[in-house]
């Protein structure tokens, strides 16, 4: 494989993982949230959400 | 009781981790920039020096994330019994930071290993540093599978925290394992009190690619810490309906 | 109306310990996998990790004991001594002002055009009299493999051009006249 081949294959294995985690993160909790019933929360409780971050 | 669960959880999305999300989307479309285009070709590894900007920072991360999970575990041990949450703040932040840490290993033996085949010209040789570092991936994996365990939440927590101390040995290993032994792999790329080797534009192209990748690194960690609170509601909601379908049976045989 | 026997209704507790067994065994079988592969890992690692590599110097002093065991040896390719003819490659590298011959029987990687590059090789010591830079052996090292083993310096390609000077200092101790004026 030449250099620039290894290269966009790191680069892009790299993005496509990091893009996979991430949607699969935000879809478990878009799921979960909507089994609890709490899915539609966070856009009634928009501008008091701004302060959820307090949950960490 | 169902209402203030529900009034206390978010969906894992915020306005603050939205901005932070943004923020990494367009960090990243720059360090793409930065690193595939205007910084410099290496004058003996010619392009293939463009691995440096993900290879690096990714175990830079992976570092800081796995002593974000052993400080937490330390946190949990000492704080569990005065905490109203029993300390699992602190175990919810150990084990979404030791996963962010596990997927940031992996990227950096992927691309270790293409990096590799172009400049050493073979894509594994079991040295020091090689044989550390895929040694901590497999016992990090061993962490999130503890955590996995069935058990109740407390001791499984409990053993994970030990777990996740033991495993953290290994992190200054993998780091010095290039100047205790003698490896195939190159020295550290920047270490404390070392004139860096690398020239202008490489070097400050490297060091915001560590920046970027720490801002999407903490966007992960806070998603995933969320899923996890969320995990935790759902199964204790699902105890709860078990609880009242008990009683109903048993108020039913009555 | 529920007409299932009562006896083969389970309740929930059992359910819930009968899924935790199940769940107990998978994560068993994934531990048990993992520390498998931990044990390979440390295996393989202890075997090469300890002494990958001999430098030029060190491998010359430990030659008699050496014999003609596989070992690898390192050192920095001298860019004058490089000859390629029907797939074989000879050169010499240096460590510490010790040469050693190479006679090299497979491709080597790309970055070995790179002057004063180090290189690690797998192979043997092998019997001849051989002339090189630092005056005459009476062995050279039959390798068949070879990996670059590249340093940690990064130098722009628009700064920076290939010399087939030697690395600053990298000769000064030497008492045999410094290899790139042989060239």
């Amino acid at each position: 494989m030449s250099e620039v081949a290894t290269v966009v294959t790191g680069w892009g294995i790299t993005f496509i993982v990091i893009a996979t985690y991430s949607i699969w993160v935000v879809s478990r909790g878009k799921i979960i949230g909507q089994e609890l019933g709490i899915g539609e929360m966070e856009q009634l409780d928009a501008r008091k959400d701004a302060g959820a971050t307090t949950d960490l | 009781m169902t209402s203030a669960i529900h009034g206390n959880a978010k969906m894992t999305a915020t306005a603050t981790t939205r901005v932070l999300g943004v923020l990494a989307i367009a960090a990243t479309a720059l360090m793409t920039v930065l690193g595939l285009l205007v910084s410099p070709a290496d004058v003996i590894q010619g392009e293939a020096v463009r691995m440096l900007y993900i290879h690096v920072p990714s175990i830079w991360i992976a570092y800081g994330a796995f002593v974000l999970t052993s400080v937490s575990s330390v946190l949990f041990l000492r704080r569990r019994k005065r905490r109203e949450d029993q300390g699992r703040h602190y175990d919810r932040l150990a084990g979404s930071a030791a996963e962010v840490g596990v997927v940031f290993t992996g990227i950096t033996l992927v691309t270790g290993m293409l990096w590799g085949k172009v400049t050493w010209g073979t894509y594994w040789q079991w040295d020091a540093r090689l044989t550390t570092t895929v040694l901590l991936f497999v016992t990090y994996l061993g962490y999130l599978a503890l955590r996995r365990l069935p058990a109740e939440p407390i001791i499984r927590s409990r053993r994970a925290a030990v777990m996740a101390l033991i495993s953290f040995i290994n992190v200054p290993i993998v780091h010095y394992s290039v100047d205790w032994w003698r490896t195939l792999h190159q020295k550290a790329s920047l270490s404390v009190g070392r004139r860096p080797e690398i020239t202008g534009e490489m070097y400050w192209t490297l060091l915001y690619s560590a920046l970027t990748v720490t801002i999407v690194a903490a966007w992960l960690i806070i998603h995933r810490y969320r899923v996890i609170r969320l995990e935790e509601l759902r199964d204790e909601e699902a105890l709860a309906a078990l609880i009242s379908s008990r009683l109903k049976k048993d108020d039913g045989s009555n | 109306m529920d007409l299932t026997p009562r006896h083969e209704v389970e309740a929930p507790d059992e359910l819930r310990q009968k899924m935790h067994r199940r769940r107990r065994r998978t994560v068993l079988v994934v531990a048990l996998v993992l520390i498998a592969a931990m044990a390979l890992i440390t295996a393989q690692g202890l075997r090469n990790a300890t002494l990958f590599f001999r430098n030029a110097d060190e491998a010359v002093e430990q030659r008699v004991e050496l014999g003609d065991r596989r070992f690898r040896i390192q050192g920095r390719v001298i860019p004058s001594t490089v000859k390629s003819e029907s797939g074989i490659t000879t050169f010499e590298i240096i460590h510490d002002c010790v040469v050693v011959s190479i006679w090299h029987s497979s491709d080597p990687p790309e970055l070995f055009k790179s002057p004063w590059i180090p290189v690690v090789l797998e192979g043997s010591w092998a019997i001849g009299e051989i002339r090189n830079v630092a005056g005459s052996d009476t062995h050279y090292f039959a390798s068949d493999r070879m990996l670059v083993k590249h340093t940690n310096e990064y130098a722009s390609a628009n700064e920076q051009r290939l010399t087939d000077k030697a690395p600053e200092g990298f000769l000064d101790q030497c008492l045999f006249e410094g290899p790139a004026a042989a060239s």
